[in-house]
């Protein structure tokens, strides 16, 4: 029913596959920056990008227009995609606040100096 | 039927809000204002000089008086399943139950709180109303019917207790705990966001009946003939596999724990407490929704509600034309039966998904856990690698509720029951276990083992409560640790089948692994001498108090689980229907 | 108020108040007010309070719902003169006259099942009539004025350092000890609970749980001064001989339930709105109009033990050849339960043969003693008799009644010589106990409860006022007091009020007299009623008269040892003084009491008649035993009987006060020259007939015998043979061992040992502590479950 056949992306007019594409594309590069970037906001920062490629996700597939077949998600990915919006502003605020906190602690904000707690 | 403008649906909207929906969500609202007070009332002259405390314990109490039924007990032995809100929310009696373990546990742990003067008074009003800023979102969590709720609550549960790790400043450990634990958690909200979007968008819904009517709708064995069908249940899989990802995060099992140990090191006693009984007790209930939520529709039960003909059952009608494909898929269905245990029904596939995901992860959980456990030397990480293989433990009780279901409800009931059980006496054993450890840091500085050496001498009421408590841990008979976990292994004997064997086998072993690790500790305390070094211990009166009656239930259900047990049969007694 | 579910409540909130107390006591005695003082009063508030819901259950509930059968009564007294002539003439006839009573007014039900056992339940239930609430209100009456009492008695333990005079260590100090004030009410407050549990049980399961939770309590009260010998000793044997009757018990309550199959006392009903039948509905059938009637199970039961047995097969066949008509069915199997109930009974209230521990049971603090002489332990034996009596067959009533009139007699005697004041009145509560068991073996329910329960009131009395002497004059023994009277006159008169009730004083043939009299000629006359009609049984109704004289004489001779004439030591009564109010108190309301309750106005005898158990009050006849008769207890009325019976009892009475007043008050006769006349008796009774020795020969010595030659076979012979069998092991052992257990067992069993420890410290190392790696397994773990799920679900499951 649905497919995401790569190849055909730049033949076809715009619709659902390339946005989730680039849902896609955002959230590997995400994934990557979280897990390869040593400094913390770098890492908030990738954890905003997965978000994002989420969201934008939903916001595809809640679109009426991209994709007419009676199985979009309608309003709640719009609503979705706002809720996400809120909520990861405010879990950046605490992260930044818990940064801040471990920088107040540590005299930096290097997350390989967070190793005291192993084992 | 009425012309849809805007003021109709505003007012049904209205309606269905005001009539049918706030007056079950009553404890959530005393909640709500709780917190709303809590950060309020200091900005009045004077508000200083209200102490947080009472706040806090009246807003709970108040919350957990609501949440009690109007009716009694009994009343939910005939209630029917609601959805608020439009169906964002579910009500029934499993909600109505965790709501009151949750407001019950809250009560306690804000008692506790105010004991230890964790909260003191320049921080009690943040650290209130974080804890019920996070009790709010495990409500939610358990009565989540819709993915953004489930989303939602996750976060609200989650980001408090971010915050919670990091409470006590000034300390390198706590501000690393709170650090590893905001950036892992928020990675896999991230991940399980990205898979709910995967799963939403390939069913067209976030609501969880309608998604897993779709899924139905689908008809997966015969998806999988065609290259095309494959890679949608592909995707399928991977969403579902994501999901899991964020759930197995708030429920710490492998390989999703790793942020479990060293934040319980490196967060207080207290916090560590409110993280492995809430918390947990909230995603178990949530995971059981997703796994019947989308491994059940009304006409995968065995028992089929006739007044309301089920909607997969019209599509197969539908499709008369193709009476041989039709004929292919009753005979599947009659096989996979006979070979995965999970029953029949077009959901079966989804069903033995999330048996094998959760019995896999359930078994890897509960052995990694105790066999980590073992060698700790600090007593909150010993305990968090615990926490670990408990979880791993209860988790088994769902994949075997959820094989269960498809065949029989009321088997299916009893493994919920064991699940609901386990719960309510793990809040018992781990609020006391960490409330001691709480205790004994005040006045002994350190939450080493070996530190506790020799304490029956000195202390014998907190050394024999705290062995009590451990060896109820381990599950041995005259405690109450014995009773859910025996009923979990017959749940699991229920299920039956080569998967549920297996991890019935896995689960007895494992209980005879943890006997070393919780022993030990026990033996340090009762046998091994004294240091010379260390003086008198007190906890003093009220803290002894309270760790006596947090510890006296592990004794008396131990002996008499019936009344415990009835109550949790009643609270399972409309599941699944 | 509704009684059905009001009485419930209230009894059981009396119930468990004491056991509360108790809790609170345990766990926080230590530190309620200085040295636990708080302790004290918290029990006794418990226990008011358990009177006054005792109380209220009585005239706020019991009576305003009940009427006295009043109908029945002036009927009776109506028609006393017919019944007279009736049954005088034709004693066949009189049996129609009273038509058999039904079931009295009672409510019971389950409060909480413990458990199934195939048929069998073990519930906490409860069954309540009059009787149940009469108890009620006596136990927690007397209790409530022994505690207060023991507020004051016990004060020296509130010291910080309490010195034991008795007892002396090697370096030939006292000992000193810290003060168990606290301690001693929390056994209080759970004998209470105890006591209450036993009166209110609707089974019998339950009544033996409450059974030995009394007993337990009386060990610990007994051994109060555990560091005295003598105390520890007491509280042993008190104990043990309990056991004993308590394994009769046990039997009884097997042979009932295999034969019944059930525990519960009344009808209840079940969830389902079915009636289950309990013991009184199913021994005593409506069909068979109240008369005892083995049910179908009991018949087929015996007749399977005796078909089991070969030679009991051929007795049986014997038995109807003698005599046809005989219906034996059932009835032995009847007559086990009846006598195995009994000896439970025999135990605790300290009946012959196992009556020795009471006296010894003095060691206690003496309220230990008012409590367990007058409310509590021995009561239970007395009540359960009561409690049980329509399960009794004729033959067992009739072991009752033999067992009851043989201790009378012998514990009446014993007291004669006795110089300990306490021992003395421990004496007279067997021997009174004894004529509560004979007016129960003889069919006087309503007398031989009605006396247990004047007697515990007056009996509490007694052992008050003793305790006040004790307390005055710091010694038990009665020869080195005297003359008290002058400087404690409250003890002296109310000790005075106690002895007349417990002679039964009053004016004979009229309604005016002592709680004593009342009951006392309640059982004189039901004693003469059955002689009467069983004229083989004639020493049945001559025994309690030449008890009432005993009683008489001993119970005078305490007083006036105590009381009257000139001081035996004058350095003790110089230090004697009136005991506090505190305990002085508790004397008077216990007095008024004794001299009131047996009044008619106070209607306490149509109380219990209302409680009457279901079919008996028509005369029966034994099976077994054909020429045995119970008559009707409303047959001992009639004037023909009244009359002698009362006269006799007064005289006798008067006659026993004469002689005491004769030798110990007006000193006519010399007491030590007695004592020399009459050596050989003096000597028998001094030494208690012998019992303790008799026991001491019969069963400790031999007992010991044995285990010596147990200990001595078991040490030389077992012990050798395994000793050897050992060496032999061990050298097989060792060779095993050093072949095979050293190299692969223990290399299996540490490899998995240490393996596993290995492996547990290994796994710790995953956790590296760095969050770039844990974030990297996220993606790590995802990966990895797809690829499992996927292996599991294609290799693993089968699928079709």
């Amino acid at each position: 029913m649905f497919n995401f056949p790569l190849a055909n992306l730049l033949s076809e007019p715009v619709g659902v596959a390339h946005y989730v594409t680039v849902g896609a594309i955002l959230f590997i590069c995400g994934a990557l920056c979280m897990a390869t970037k040593r400094n913390a906001l770098g890492v908030l920062m990738g954890i905003e990008l997965v978000l994002n490629g989420a969201n934008l996700n939903f916001v595809a597939f809640g679109s009426q227009y991209l994709r007419n077949d009676g199985h979009s998600l309608g309003l709640d990915g719009q609503l979705m995609a706002l809720f996400v919006i809120v909520l990861a502003a405010a879990e950046a605020a605490v992260a930044l606040a818990i940064a801040l906190n471990f920088y107040n602690n540590h005299d930096s904000i290097d997350v390989d100096r967070a190793d005291q707690l192993r084992g | 039927m009425q012309p849809v403008t805007l003021q109709n649906v505003v007012d049904s909207l209205v309606d269905n809000t005001l009539d049918m929906s706030l007056p079950f969500f009553r404890p959530e609202l005393a909640l709500c204002a709780t917190i709303v007070i809590l950060l309020f009332v200091r900005i009045f002259k004077g508000g200083e000089y209200i102490p947080s405390f009472f706040i806090a314990i009246l807003g709970s109490i108040t919350a957990l008086i609501l949440a009690f039924p109007a009716e009694g007990f009994e009343s939910w032995a005939t209630m029917p399943r609601q959805e608020l809100f439009t169906g964002m929310l579910v009500y029934d009696t499993l909600t109505a139950f965790i709501r009151i373990f949750l407001l019950s546990f809250v009560v306690l742990f804000i008692i506790l709180s105010r004991l230890t003067g964790i909260a003191d008074a320049k921080d009690g009003q943040d650290y209130y109303a974080l804890v019920l800023g996070a009790t709010l979102g495990m409500c939610i969590m358990s009565s989540a019917n819709h993915m953004m709720m489930l989303f939602m609550g996750v976060e609200m549960a989650s980001v408090p207790s971010y915050v919670l790790a990091g409470i006590v400043k000034g300390r390198q450990r706590s501000s690393e705990a709170a650090l590893k634990y905001v950036i892992y958690g928020a990675g896999t909200a991230g991940v399980m966001l990205y898979g709910i979007s995967l799963l939403t968008g390939v069913l067209g819904s976030a609501h969880l009946p309608t998604m897993a009517a779709s899924l139905a709708d689908l008809d997966i064995p015969n998806l999988l003939t065609t290259a095309e069908g494959r890679l949608t249940v592909m995707v399928l899989v991977l969403g579902g596999l994501m999901l899991g990802v964020g759930l197995a995060f708030k429920l710490s099992a492998v390989p999703f724990h790793f942020w479990c140990p060293d934040v319980f090191e490196g967060a207080s006693a207290e916090v560590d407490a409110f993280l492995s009984v809430a918390s947990k007790a909230a995603a178990l209930v949530l995971l059981l929704r997703v796994g019947a939520g989308l491994g059940l529709t009304t006409a995968e039960l065995p028992v089929a509600d006739s007044a309301d003909p089920p909607r997969v059952i019209a599509v197969a009608a539908n499709e008369t034309t193709a009476p041989t494909q039709n004929a292919v898929l009753v005979k599947q269905v009659a096989d996979s039966q006979d070979a995965t245990h999970v029953g029949g029904g077009p959901l079966s596939p989804v069903r033995r998904f999330f048996v094998i995901l959760v019995s896999l992860i359930a078994i890897v959980s509960c052995t990694f856990g105790n066999l980590a456990a073992y060698g700790q030397t600090n007593i909150k990480r010993m305990l968090a690698y615990s926490t670990i293989a408990h979880a791993g433990f209860m988790m088994m009780a769902v994949a075997a509720a959820i094989a269960l279901a498809g065949r029989d409800v009321v088997d299916a009931r009893t493994a919920v029951s064991a699940l609901l059980l386990y719960i309510t006496l793990y809040l018992f054993m781990n609020l006391s276990a960490f409330a001691i450890v709480a205790f004994l840091r005040n006045e002994m500085h350190s939450e080493d083992i070996a530190d506790y050496a020799g304490l029956i001498r000195t202390s014998p009421l907190t050394a024999v409560m705290m062995t009590a408590v451990l060896v109820s841990l381990i599950g041995l008979p005259p405690l109450a640790g014995f009773w859910p976990k025996l009923r979990v292994l017959q749940a699991l004997y229920m299920a039956g089948g080569p998967l549920m064997t297996f991890v019935l086998v896995a689960a007895a072993l494992n209980t005879a692994i943890a006997l070393v690790y919780y022993l030990r500790v026990a033996k340090t305390m009762c046998i091994d001498p004294e240091p010379d070094t260390r003086g008198a211990v007190s906890l003093g009166f009220l803290p002894a108090a309270f760790v006596f009656v947090v510890s006296v239930p592990v004794l008396i259900f131990g002996i008499l689980p019936g009344p415990l047990a009835n109550w949790t049969d009643l609270a399972v007694s409309q599941l699944f229907s | 108020m509704d009684p059905d579910t009001t009485l419930p409540v209230l009894l059981m909130a009396a119930w468990l108040v004491p056991l509360a107390s108790f809790v609170l006591i345990v766990l926080f005695g230590k530190y309620m007010g200085p040295r636990g003082i708080g302790a004290g009063y918290l029990s006794v508030l418990a226990i008011v309070t358990s009177a006054i819901f005792s109380l209220i259950a009585m005239f706020g509930v019991w009576l305003p719902n009940h009427d006295f059968p009043a109908a029945h009564e002036s009927e009776h007294s109506s028609s006393t003169h017919d019944g007279a002539v009736v049954s005088a003439t034709d004693e066949s006839h009189s049996k129609d006259s009273h038509s058999n009573n039904p079931h009295p007014d009672y409510y019971t039900g389950d409060w909480y099942s413990l458990g199934e056992f195939g048929t069998l339940k073990l519930t906490i239930g409860y069954y309540i009539d009059s009787l149940t609430v009469a108890m009620f209100c006596m136990v927690s009456v007397i209790a409530s004025c022994v505690h207060i009492y023991a507020l004051g008695y016990m004060h020296d333990e509130l010291h910080e350092q309490f010195v034991d005079h008795e007892v002396t260590l090697s370096s030939g100090e006292h000992l000193h000890r810290k003060g168990r004030f606290y301690r001693f009410f929390q056994y209080l407050s759970l004998f209470c609970f105890s006591m209450f549990g036993i009166v209110i049980a609707g089974n019998v399961a339950m009544v033996f749980v409450f059974w030995e939770l009394v007993g337990i309590c009386s060990y610990f009260l007994i051994g109060f001064y555990i560091e005295r010998h003598s105390a520890s000793t007491a509280a042993n044997k008190a104990f043990i001989v309990n056991r004993i009757g308590d394994f009769g018990m046990l039997i009884g309550m097997m042979a009932l339930w295999s034969s019944v199959g059930t525990f519960a006392f009344g009808d209840m009903k079940n969830e389902k709105g079915e009636v289950e039948q309990g013991l009184f509905s199913l021994l005593r059938p409506e069909e068979s109009e109240y008369q005892l009637a083995p049910p179908a199970g009991m018949i087929a039961e015996q007749k399977r033990m005796f078909a089991g047995d070969p030679n009991a097969s051929a007795g049986d066949a014997a038995t109807p050849a003698i005599d046809p008509k005989r219906n034996t069915q059932g009835q032995w199997l009847l007559f086990i339960a009846g006598v195995g109930i009994f000896c439970g009974c025999v135990g605790k209230s300290a009946q012959f043969p196992l009556h020795v521990w009471l006296p010894d049971a003095m060691e206690g603090p003496t309220p230990v003693s008012a409590l367990v002489h007058s409310a509590t332990m021995v009561a239970a034996g007395v009540y359960l008799v009561g409690r049980f009596y329509p399960c009794f067959s004729p033959e067992a009533l009739l072991v009752i009644a033999y067992v009851g009139c043989i201790t009378l007699f012998i514990a009446a005697t014993i007291a004669i010589t006795a110089t300990d004041i306490k021992r003395v009145l421990a004496y007279s509560t067997v021997s009174q106990l004894g004529y509560m068991m004979l007016s129960l073996g003889l069919g006087g329910w309503v007398a031989g409860m009605f006396h247990l329960i004047t007697h515990a009131f007056f009996k509490g009395l007694l052992f008050l006022c003793s305790g006040s002497v004790i307390h005055a004059v710091h010694t038990n023994d009665m020869t080195f007091m005297g003359g008290l009277r002058k400087k404690m006159p409250i003890t002296a008169y109310t000790m005075l009020v106690g002895c007349l009730a417990i002679i039964g004083a009053g004016f004979p043939l009229s309604v005016y007299g002592l709680s004593g009299y009342y009951s006392k000629d309640a059982i004189i006359e039901q004693a003469w009623s059955f002689g009467s009609v069983n004229p083989q049984h004639a020493i049945l109704k001559w025994a309690p008269v030449a008890g009432a004289f005993i009683t008489a004489f001993y119970m005078f001779r305490l007083w006036y040892m105590t009381f009257a004439g000139q001081p035996s030591d004058p350095h003790r009564y110089d230090h004697a003084h009136e005991s506090p109010r505190v305990m002085t108190g508790p004397l008077i309301v216990l007095a008024a009491f004794a001299i009131g309750i047996g009044w008619p106005i106070f209607h306490v005898n149509d109380l219990l008649e209302q409680g009457r158990p279901v079919g008996t009050l028509s005369a029966t006849h034994g099976e077994l035993l054909t020429n045995l008769t119970i008559p009707s207890e409303h047959d001992s009325h009639v004037p023909l009987i009244k009359i002698p019976a009362g006269i006799a009892a007064f005289c006798t009475a008067l006659a026993g006060v004469l002689l005491a007043s004769i030798i110990y008050l007006w000193r006519l006769l010399n007491p030590d020259e007695l004592k020399e006349s009459f050596k050989p008796l003096y000597g028998f009774l001094w030494n208690k007939w012998y019992f303790d020795e008799l026991y001491n020969y019969l069963f400790v010595k031999p007992t010991l015998i044995v285990s010596h030659c147990a200990a001595w076979f078991d040490r030389n012979i077992i012990d050798s043979i395994l000793h050897t069998s050992a060496a032999i092991c061990k050298a097989c052992s060792k060779v095993v061992d050093a072949l095979f257990d050293q190299t692969v067992v223990d290399g299996t069993v540490n490899t998995l040992a240490s393996g596993t420890w290995g492996l547990g410290l290994w796994l710790r190392k995953i956790q590296t502590g760095s969050l770039r790696q844990y974030v990297m397994f996220i993606v790590i773990g995802t990966v990895a479950l797809f690829v499992t799920i996927s292996i599991v679900q294609a290799y693993f499951i089968p699928t079709s």
